[in-house]
C-alpha cells in the first residue's frame, strides 16, 4: 500500500509565537479513513492546512509521494482536496453547479468532461437535482454535502475535512456519515465529535497541545476512557 | 436566516426568463439610457415609457407588490434629491395638458421627472434581475467582454452580502440581549465602532478562507462558468420589440406629449 500523506518532524508556530504543531510525525496509507481527534486548540485544523500546503512549518510534508513545496503545488492541489469547516467559505460561486465545476474547469478539462464530473459529484453527494440552485438557498446539510461535491468533482486521491459534522442535525449527520463511508478516497477528518469520528474512521490520531498523543485503531484509542478524559474528550457510543 | 432575495423570482419559468441574459442586459442598459436622457420637461411621456418594463414584469409573472416594495427600499436618497429641486428651482413654467394650462415652479417638473425616471429605470432593473439567474447574468457580462475582475467581484458580492447581513444581525442581537440601558452617545458610538470592527475582522477572516478554498481548487484568476448562452429567435424578437417600442415613443409620441 502506498503512502498518501507522510509528515516528518513538522513544527509550526503562529506569528504571535504560539506553538501550533510540535514535531509531528505521521504516515497515512492510501485508502485509509483517519480521524484527527483532540480538544479545541489541539492543532487539528493547522495540521490539515499544513497537509494541503496552506501553512509551511519546519519539517517535511509529502502528499502522494510529492514534497509539499511551491514547485509541486499544482500537482499537490490536484491530489488533495480540502473541505473547510464552514461550507459558506467553500461555496463561493453563484450556483451550485458552477461551484462544483470550479475545480475541474481550473484543471483545464473540456466542458463535456466537466459536466460529467459535476453530474457524478452531485449524484454522489445526493444533490442530483440541485445543480442550478444558489448556495444561499440550500439547507445546512445540503451545504455540507455540496462542499464535499466541490472536492469530489476534482477526483482527488485524498480528501481532508475540517469539522464536517458541525451544526448538522442527526438525519443530515447520518447522511454525511453514509456519504463519507462510501467514498473510496483517503480521508483525513478533523473533528471534536467522537461519535462521528467513531462511525466513519478506522484509525484515530489523538492530538493535544500541537503534539500527537496517540495513534492507532479507532476502537483501541477512542474506547480508552482514561486517555480520552485526560485530553478533554469523551468515549463514543459503541457501534451497533 | 432567510432574506427577501432580490432574485427570488429568477428561478421561475416564463418567456422572459428564457431570454438570453446578454440580450436582457443590453436592452435594459439601452432602455435606461434613453429614459435618463429624456429632457426634464418630458414628464408625460414617462408614463408611456413605464409600459415597457411593466409589460415585461407582467409577462414574467413578477408580483408588482414585490417590485414597488424594492423601489421603496432604495427610494430615500432619490426622494431627497427630487424634492430638494423644488426649493432651488423656483422659476415659473407653463404646462399644458389638452385644454388645461397651469403655471408651476420648474422645480416641481424636475422633481416629477427625477421620480418618474427613477421608478421606470428601477422597474427595468428589477425586471432584469428578477428574470435572470445571477450566474447567467455574470456569464453574460463575461461574454460581453466585461473585465474578469469585475465579474468576480460581482459574483462575490452577490454570494457574500447575505452572509455579511446575517453576521451583522447576529452581532446586533448579541448587543441587544445585553443592552439594559442607554449608555449615552459617546459610549454607544464606541460600542457601535467595536461592532463594525468585529464585522470587518470576520470579513477579512472569511476572505482568507475563501481564498484557501479557491486556491485549493486551482484558481488562476480566470472566472469559468458552465452556463451556455445562446441567442435564439425569441431573443431577436424581443430585441426588435424593445427597439420598436423605445424608438416609436421617441419618434411618434414625444412630439405630441413633449
Amino acid at each position: 500500500m502506498s503512502k498518501a500523506v507522510e509528515i516528518k518532524n513538522l513544527s509550526y508556530k503562529y506569528p504571535d509565537g504560539t506553538t501550533a504543531l510540535e514535531d509531528i510525525n505521521l504516515s497515512i496509507q492510501a485508502g485509509e479513513k483517519v480521524a484527527l481527534i483532540g480538544p479545541n486548540g489541539a492543532g487539528k485544523s493547522t495540521l490539515l492546512l499544513a497537509m494541503t500546503g496552506f501553512l509551511r512549518g519546519s519539517g517535511k510534508v509529502f502528499v502522494d509521494g510529492l514534497e509539499v513545496n511551491k514547485k509541486n503545488m499544482r500537482q499537490i492541489r490536484a491530489s488533495i482536496g480540502s473541505c473547510l469547516d464552514n461550507p459558506d467559505d467553500q461555496l463561493f460561486m453563484p450556483t451550485l453547479q458552477d461551484d462544483v465545476a470550479f475545480g475541474p474547469l481550473n484543471m483545464g478539462l473540456e466542458s463535456e468532461q466537466v459536466e460529467q464530473r459535476v453530474a457524478e459529484a452531485l449524484e454522489t453527494a445526493g444533490l442530483g437535482e440541485m445543480g442550478e440552485k444558489a448556495p444561499h438557498h440550500l439547507s445546512a446539510g445540503q451545504k455540507r454535502a455540496a462542499a464535499i461535491a466541490t472536492i469530489l468533482s476534482m477526483r482527488p486521491k485524498i480528501i481532508t475535512l475540517d469539522e464536517p459534522d458541525g451544526s448538522l442535525d442527526p438525519r443530515n449527520r447520518n447522511n454525511l456519515i453514509g456519504l463519507l463511508k462510501k467514498l473510496p478516497q483517503t480521508l483525513v477528518i478533523a473533528t471534536c465529535d467522537m461519535n462521528f469520528a467513531f462511525a466513519v474512521a478506522e484509525r484515530a490520531v489523538l492530538t493535544d497541545g500541537g503534539r500527537i498523543i496517540a495513534d492507532g485503531d479507532v476502537e483501541k484509542i477512542m474506547l480508552d476512557e482514561q486517555l480520552m478524559t485526560k485530553h478533554g474528550l469523551e468515549t463514543p457510543k459503541r457501534r451497533g | 436566516m432567510h432574506h427577501a432575495h432580490i432574485d427570488k423570482f429568477a428561478y421561475q419559468d416564463s418567456v422572459i426568463h428564457r431570454l438570453d441574459s446578454r440580450v436582457k442586459f443590453i436592452v435594459t442598459v439601452l432602455f435606461t439610457a434613453v429614459v435618463i436622457s429624456l429632457p426634464r420637461t418630458s414628464v408625460s411621456i414617462l408614463f408611456c415609457y413605464a409600459v415597457g418594463p411593466f409589460a415585461v414584469l407582467v409577462l414574467a409573472g413578477i408580483p408588482l407588490r414585490f417590485v414597488f416594495k424594492h423601489i421603496l427600499i432604495v427610494s430615500p436618497f432619490v426622494l431627497v434629491l427630487a424634492f430638494s429641486s423644488v426649493f432651488y428651482d423656483r422659476s415659473i413654467v407653463r404646462i399644458a395638458f389638452g385644454p388645461f394650462l397651469w403655471e408651476v415652479a420648474a422645480g416641481w417638473l424636475r422633481c416629477f421627472s427625477i421620480l418618474g425616471k427613477f421608478i421606470i429605470t428601477m422597474m427595468a432593473l428589477i425586471a432584469l434581475v428578477s428574470t435572470t439567474r445571477f450566474g447567467n447574468l455574470l456569464c453574460g457580462l463575461q461574454k460581453l467582454g466585461f473585465p474578469n475582475i469585475l465579474v468576480i467581484q460581482l459574483g462575490f458580492l452577490y454570494r457574500y452580502i447575505f452572509i455579511l447581513i446575517d453576521r451583522a444581525h447576529h452581532i446586533i442581537r448579541a448587543r441587544s440581549g445585553r443592552k439594559l440601558k442607554n449608555l449615552g452617545v459617546r459610549r454607544e458610538v464606541k460600542v457601535a465602532a467595536s461592532m463594525v470592527g468585529s464585522l470587518l475582522g470576520r470579513s477579512i477572516d472569511t476572505a482568507q478562507r475563501v481564498n484557501i478554498a479557491m486556491e485549493g481548487r486551482g484558481f488562476n484568476g480566470n472566472w469559468h462558468s458552465l452556463s451556455r448562452l445562446r441567442v435564439r429567435a425569441s431573443d431577436i424578437i424581443f430585441i426588435f420589440l424593445a427597439a420598436a417600442f423605445t424608438a416609436g415613443l421617441f419618434i411618434f409620441v414625444k412630439p405630441i406629449l413633449g
